[in-house]
C-alpha cells in the first residue's frame, strides 16, 4: 500500500479543526495518529488525495458509476456508486451535467459525525476518509452531516450501512491496487478523462475548487471548447 | 438451463385491454439472448393471430422494448442500447414484423429497476402511461400528458417520480420491503403528437433526442392509447465475473479506444472512434459530446445555444438542404459539400422540432425537395392542385419548419396526405411515378433511403431486401464515410483498400473465409456474386445477435478495423475484448463469437418465419424501379468511393456513382442468398428441416398449417 508522503507527515500545516468535539475524545482513543491534538483542538489529518472533475468534458456515460460499484460490490449499479453523475438532458451545456465526488474534506463533517469511528480517516492509507462496513451501525448520521448536495455518503440498503468514496481502497473485484497511489477505477475507466486525481487538496471554502479543466489542444481539435 | 447472471430475471407484460400486468420469467427466453431475440419470440408467443394483423395499429399488435444482459453495465457501447419490435405501420407492399432501436439511459434504468424488457399488448380504453418504480408497476391515467410534446412529457413524469427526497439530492424509491435511493431522473420513453395521432411517421423519443421510429412504432403507441413508459430503478445488475469485466474495460480504454488527451489523429469510427458529435454541419464549440450509458466514446451532443440537444446524425440533417437552399439558393436536396457553421443553428432547431413532436425525420427529409419542386411548378400551394396553406416560399426557415412539422404531426394541411407514410401519400396524390423514377428516394418497401444508395452500397440494399426495413447496420458503412469524407477534405485515406478489406473478411466467420477478400469487392463484375450473399448473411446474423439482441451499438460494433492497433485488427471476436468476452464475463455462460452469430441465425430465421406468415414471398424482395432503370448520378458527398478491384484484380477505392442494378442480377443474387440460408429459392420460405435443425419444430408446424413451408429440394 502506498501512502502519500505529504499527508502522512504530522505537521504539514494543513490540519483542520474537528468540529464535533464531543466525539473527538473517543476518536483519539480509538484511532491514534489519524487525529492530532494541538492548542486544545482536535484535527483530522488531511487526506493524501482526492478526485477532481471537468464538468465540460464529461459525456454522461455513467461508466464511472457502474465501474465503481463493480469494483467494490461486484455488481453494476448506479445507486451503489460512490461517484454520482447527474444529468438534465433538457438543460443547456454546461448546466446539463453535475459530477458529484467526495471531496475528502479536510474537516470531514462525515467523519466527525460518526459516533463509533466507523467513518474515519484511514491512517494506514493516506488518511482517505473511509467507512468500515463492519463497524457501521447504520445510524445515517454521516449521511446527514455531509454538507454536499447530493450527499456524498450513500446508503447501501443491502448491507444496511453507509458507504463513501474510499479512492478505491477496498475493491475486491478490481485486479489493480486501489487507494491513494493506486488506481481509482472511475478515473481509469473514464473514456474522455473527465476525472483527475490530486494529492494537494484545494481551497476548502470555495465550492468550485474541485472543478478543473482537463481539456487540451487535442480536445479543441475535435471541435469542442477548451475554455474554463 | 443454468441461471445466468446479467439478466434481471423478469419481463414485464402489460395487457392494456384489461389494464393489468404480469411477469414472464426471463429464463424462458434466455436462448433468444435479449433485445430483438426477446421481441421476436414474444411476438411469436403473444400475438394472437399473426396472419390477421396487417397494420401495426391493430390492438393485437405486440410491441416490445427490450434490454439485454449488457444493459445497465459498463460493457463498452452496449450498456444503454434498447431494441423496439412491433408490427409495422406504413410499409409496402404490406406491413411486417419490424424493429428499431434507440440509446440513452432507458434500458440501463429498466435493468436497474429489475426488468429485462417490457412487452405491451392490447389497447387501453383511455390514454395511459406506465410508471415503473423498481418492482412497483402502475398503469396510470395520462390525460394530463396527452397533447404534450416529448420533452415536456418526460419532465412532468420525472418530477413526479422524484417527489420523495430522502436526503438532499437523493430520492427514495420503494424497493421490495426496503427503500432504495437514487440521484437519477426517471428514464422515460414517449410519443409526441405524431405518435398520438397514429401517424406512420411517428416515433418514440427518450431523452432529448434518442429516437426509434422506422416502421412506425410511434403510431403503435398512439393506437394503444399509450403515451409513455417510465422506469426508475435503484437496484443492480448481477455480474458473473466482475473482475474480468473491469479488466476488459480497462484494456479497451488503454488499447482499443481513442484517447483524445493524447491525439486527435484519424481514428476509424468503430470501437476506436473519437468522442465527437455525429452532426452534419459544423458545430459551435460550445457543446459537449454526450453518450448512451456505458459508451466508450459518445456520438451525441448538448449545446450552449439552448436547443438542439442530442440532435444527432439523421435528425441534424433532415432540414440542412432546405436551410442551405433558403440561404444560398439552389434546391433543397441534401448535399454535404458545404457544411458551414451558418447552417448549423437552423438545422439543430429543426431537429429539435421533430424530436419534440416525435417525428421520424428519415421519411420527411426526402419529401422536402419534392414539395419545393411541386411548389415551384405551381402545383402545390393555396388553391393549387395540391392544396396547402404552408408558406413554401419560406421553405428553409424556422417558420416553415414549425408549420410543416405541426402539419405532419397532427395530420393536417399537407400532413393529412402522409398519415400512412410518404409513399402511400405520394401515390394517393397521383404522383406515384415520382417514386418509380427516383425523383423521390424511397428505394425499398416504401421506406426512405437511409443515405446509402443500393446501387453503390451493395450490402445495405441487399440486407434490406432480405430483412424488414432499411437494414440500418453501419458495420461496413463507416468505409463510405471515412473514405469519402477524407476525399472531400483532400486528405489521403490512410489505409490501403486491400488492407482494409482483409481486416474485414478476417472477422466474417463462419460465412466468409479469411482469404476471401472478394466478399468486399463492390466492383460491377462482382455485384451479384455468391460470396456477396455470404457476406450479407454474416451481416444479418452477426447483427441479429450481437447488435440487435446483445445490444452492442451499431456505430461501435463490429470492430473490424481499429486504428489504435498496430496491425489494424479490431476487437471483434478476439480473446481479449471481443464480443464473447463481454457476454461471458456478464452472464457466465461461456459461448464463442461464432456461437453468438449462430444464435443470430436462429433469431433471423424466426423473423423470416413471422414475415412469411404475414404474407412475404420472394417477389416482395425488390427495389423501386429507378434502382434498376436509372444510373446513380447523385450522392450527398461528391464521391461514392468503395473498395473494389479493376479488371486486372487490383484493389483501390473506386467510384460507384454512375451505375445501376439489373433485375436479373439482383434476382441471381437473391438465389445465392436463399440457397445460403437454406430457404426455398422459388418462394423464400424456410423448409421444415432447416427450422427443425434449429430447434423450431413448432414454427415449422405453424407454417405448414398455412401451407407456407418451403420445398426441401
Ligand atoms: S462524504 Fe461529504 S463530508 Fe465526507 S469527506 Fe466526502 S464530501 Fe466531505
Ligand atoms: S475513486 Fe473509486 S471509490 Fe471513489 S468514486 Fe472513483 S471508483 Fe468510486
Ligand atoms: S466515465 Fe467519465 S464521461 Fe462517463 S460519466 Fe463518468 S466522468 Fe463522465
Amino acid at each position: 500500500m502506498t501512502t502519500n508522503k505529504n499527508s502522512s507527515e504530522m505537521d504539514t500545516g494543513r490540519r483542520h479543526f474537528l468540529a464535533a468535539i464531543g466525539g473527538a475524545g473517543m476518536l483519539i482513543g480509538l484511532s491514534g495518529t489519524a487525529y492530532a491534538l494541538r492548542d486544545e483542538k482536535i484535527y483530522i489529518k488531511t487526506s493524501g488525495g482526492a478526485l477532481v472533475v471537468d464538468l465540460k468534458k464529461c459525456m454522461g456515460c455513467g461508466t464511472c458509476m457502474t465501474t465503481c460499484s463493480l469494483a467494490h460490490h461486484g455488481k453494476a449499479s448506479v445507486s451503489l456508486s460512490r461517484i454520482q453523475i447527474t444529468q438534465d438532458v433538457f438543460k443547456s451545456f454546461p448546466q446539463d451535467i453535475e459530477m458529484s465526488t467526495c471531496l475528502q474534506c479536510e474537516d470531514a463533517p462525515c467523519v466527525a459525525a460518526c459516533p463509533v469511528n466507523a467513518n474515519k480517516a484511514s491512517e494506514d492509507f493516506g488518511f482517505v476518509r473511509d467507512i468500515d462496513p463492519a463497524k457501521c451501525i447504520g445510524c445515517m448520521q454521516c449521511i446527514e452531516a455531509c454538507p454536499q448536495t447530493p450527499k456524498r455518503v450513500q446508503w447501501n440498503p443491502i448491507t444496511r450501512s453507509a458507504q463513501k468514496c474510499d479512492l478505491c481502497l477496498n475493491t475486491p473485484y478490481m485486479e489493480e491496487q486501489g487507494g491513494i497511489g493506486g488506481v481509482q477505477a472511475c478515473k481509469k475507466v473514464c473514456p474522455v478523462g473527465a476525472i483527475g486525481f490530486i494529492t494537494e487538496l484545494p481551497e476548502q471554502n470555495l465550492p468550485q475548487s474541485y472543478v478543473v479543466n482537463l481539456r487540451n489542444e487535442n480536445w479543441a481539435k475535435t471541435g469542442k471548447t477548451i475554455e474554463d | 438451463m443454468k441461471k445466468l447472471k446479467g439478466f434481471a430475471g423478469k419481463i414485464l407484460h402489460i395487457d392494456l385491454n384489461n389494464l393489468t400486468h404480469h411477469i414472464l420469467p426471463t429464463e424462458d427466453y434466455y436462448e433468444w439472448g435479449g433485445g430483438h431475440g426477446f421481441g421476436a419470440k414474444l411476438f411469436w408467443d403473444l400475438c394472437e393471430d399473426i396472419e390477421a394483423v396487417t397494420d401495426g395499429r391493430d390492438p393485437r399488435n405486440v410491441i416490445t422494448i427490450a434490454g439485454s444482459p449488457f444493459s445497465g453495465t459498463n460493457v463498452p457501447s452496449a450498456g444503454g442500447r434498447c431494441e423496439v419490435t412491433n408490427m409495422s405501420v406504413g410499409l409496402i407492399p404490406r406491413n411486417r414484423f419490424t424493429r428499431s432501436n434507440f440509446g440513452g439511459h432507458f434500458s440501463s434504468m429498466m435493468k436497474h429497476a429489475g426488468w429485462d424488457a417490457v412487452t405491451v399488448t392490447g389497447k387501453a380504453p383511455y390514454p395511459v402511461y406506465i410508471d415503473v418504480r423498481n418492482d412497483h408497476v402502475m398503469i396510470r391515467e395520462a390525460s394530463h400528458l396527452w397533447g404534450k410534446d416529448t420533452h415536456e412529457t418526460q419532465q412532468i413524469i420525472q418530477e413526479d417520480v422524484a417527489s420523495v427526497e430522502v436526503t438532499s439530492g437523493w430520492s427514495g424509491q420503494l424497493d421490495g420491503n426496503s427503500f432504495g435511493r437514487t440521484t437519477q431522473k426517471a428514464s422515460v420513453l414517449t410519443v409526441g403528437q405524431a405518435g398520438e395521432n397514429q401517424s406512420a411517421l411517428g416515433c418514440l423519443i427518450h431523452g432529448a433526442g434518442n429516437a426509434a421510429g422506422q416502421g412506425g412504432s410511434g403510431a403503435v403507441f398512439g393506437s394503444k392509447n399509450l403515451k409513455a413508459i417510465s422506469f426508475i430503478g435503484t437496484g443492480a445488475v448481477e455480474i458473473a465475473d466482475p473482475e474480468a469485466l473491469i479488466k476488459a474495460r480497462f484494456i479497451t480504454r488503454d488499447f482499443y479506444a481513442a484517447d483524445v488527451d493524447k491525439s486527435a489523429a484519424f481514428a476509424y469510427p468503430s470501437l476506436g472512434g473519437k468522442p465527437e458529435a455525429v452532426t452534419f454541419s459544423t458545430m459551435p464549440t460550445g457543446h459537449r459530446v454526450s453518450s448512451c450509458h456505458g459508451c466508450v466514446n459518445g456520438c451525441k451532443q448538448r449545446n450552449a445555444i439552448g436547443y438542439g440537444n442530442e440532435v444527432t446524425c439523421q435528425t441534424s440533417l433532415w432540414y440542412l438542404g432546405a436551410v442551405r437552399s433558403y440561404k444560398f439558393g439552389g434546391d433543397a436536396k441534401l448535399s454535404l459539400s458545404n457544411r458551414g457553421l451558418e447552417l448549423t443553428e437552423d438545422s439543430l432547431y429543426a431537429g429539435d422540432l421533430a424530436n419534440k413532436l416525435g417525428i421520424n425525420t428519415y421519411p420527411i427529409m426526402g419529401l422536402i425537395p419534392w414539395l419545393q419542386k411541386m411548389h415551384a411548378k405551381g402545383e402545390l400551394g393555396s388553391g393549387k392542385e395540391i392544396h396547402s396553406e404552408l408558406p413554401y416560399e419560406l421553405l428553409g426557415t424556422r417558420e416553415f419548419a414549425e408549420q410543416f412539422c405541426q402539419a405532419i404531426a397532427t395530420g393536417t394541411d399537407i400532413g393529412a396526405h402522409f398519415i400512412d407514410g410518404i409513399v402511400p401519400g405520394i401515390e394517393s396524390l397521383g404522383h406515384g411515378a415520382d417514386v418509380d423514377n427516383g425523383t423521390l428516394h424511397y428505394p425499398y418497401y416504401g421506406m426512405p433511403e437511409h443515405g446509402y444508395d443500393p446501387r453503390a452500397e451493395l450490402e445495405w440494399g441487399y440486407a434490406t431486401l432480405m430483412t424488414d426495413r432499411d437494414m440500418n447496420d453501419h458495420g461496413l458503412n463507416w468505409i463510405y464515410w471515412t473514405v469519402n469524407l477524407a476525399k472531400l477534405e483532400g486528405i489521403n485515406f490512410p489505409i490501403p483498400a486491400e488492407t482494409l478489406v482483409t481486416r474485414f473478411v478476417e472477422k466474417m466467420a463462419p460465412y466468409v473465409q479469411p482469404n476471401e477478400v472478394s466478399a468486399m469487392d463492390y466492383a460491377s463484375h462482382n455485384m451479384y456474386s455468391e460470396v456477396l450473399a455470404r457476406q450479407v448473411q454474416w451481416i444479418n446474423h452477426y447483427g441479429r445477435f450481437w447488435k440487435n439482441s446483445a445490444l452492442m451499438c451499431d456505430f461501435r460494433w463490429p470492430d473490424c478495423v481499429n486504428t489504435h492497433r498496430e496491425d489494424l485488427r479490431g476487437a471483434t471476436g478476439n480473446d481479449e475484448v471481443g464480443e464473447q468476452v463481454w457476454w461471458n464475463a456478464v452472464t457466465g455462460e461461456g459461448i464463442s463469437y461464432v456461437d453468438g452469430i449462430e444464435r443470430g441465425r436462429r433469431i433471423f430465421n424466426l423473423d423470416n418465419a413471422i414475415w412469411v406468415l404475414q404474407g412475404r414471398h420472394r417477389d416482395d424482395a425488390k427495389f423501386a424501379d429507378y434502382i434498376y432503370d436509372q444510373k446513380m448520378t447523385h450522392n450527398k458527398l461528391p464521391t461514392y468511393l468503395w473498395p473494389a478491384t479493376n479488371e486486372a484484380g487490383e484493389w483501390d477505392y473506386r467510384e460507384m456513382l454512375g451505375r445501376q442494378h439489373s433485375r436479373e442480377g439482383v434476382e441471381e443474387w437473391k438465389s445465392h442468398y436463399y440457397r445460403a440460408e437454406g430457404w426455398d429459392i422459388a418462394t423464400g420460405w424456410p423448409t421444415r428441416s432447416l427450422l427443425e435443425g434449429m430447434g423450431m419444430k413448432d414454427v415449422a408446424d405453424r407454417l405448414e398449417q398455412v401451407g407456407k413451408l418451403g420445398s426441401e429440394t
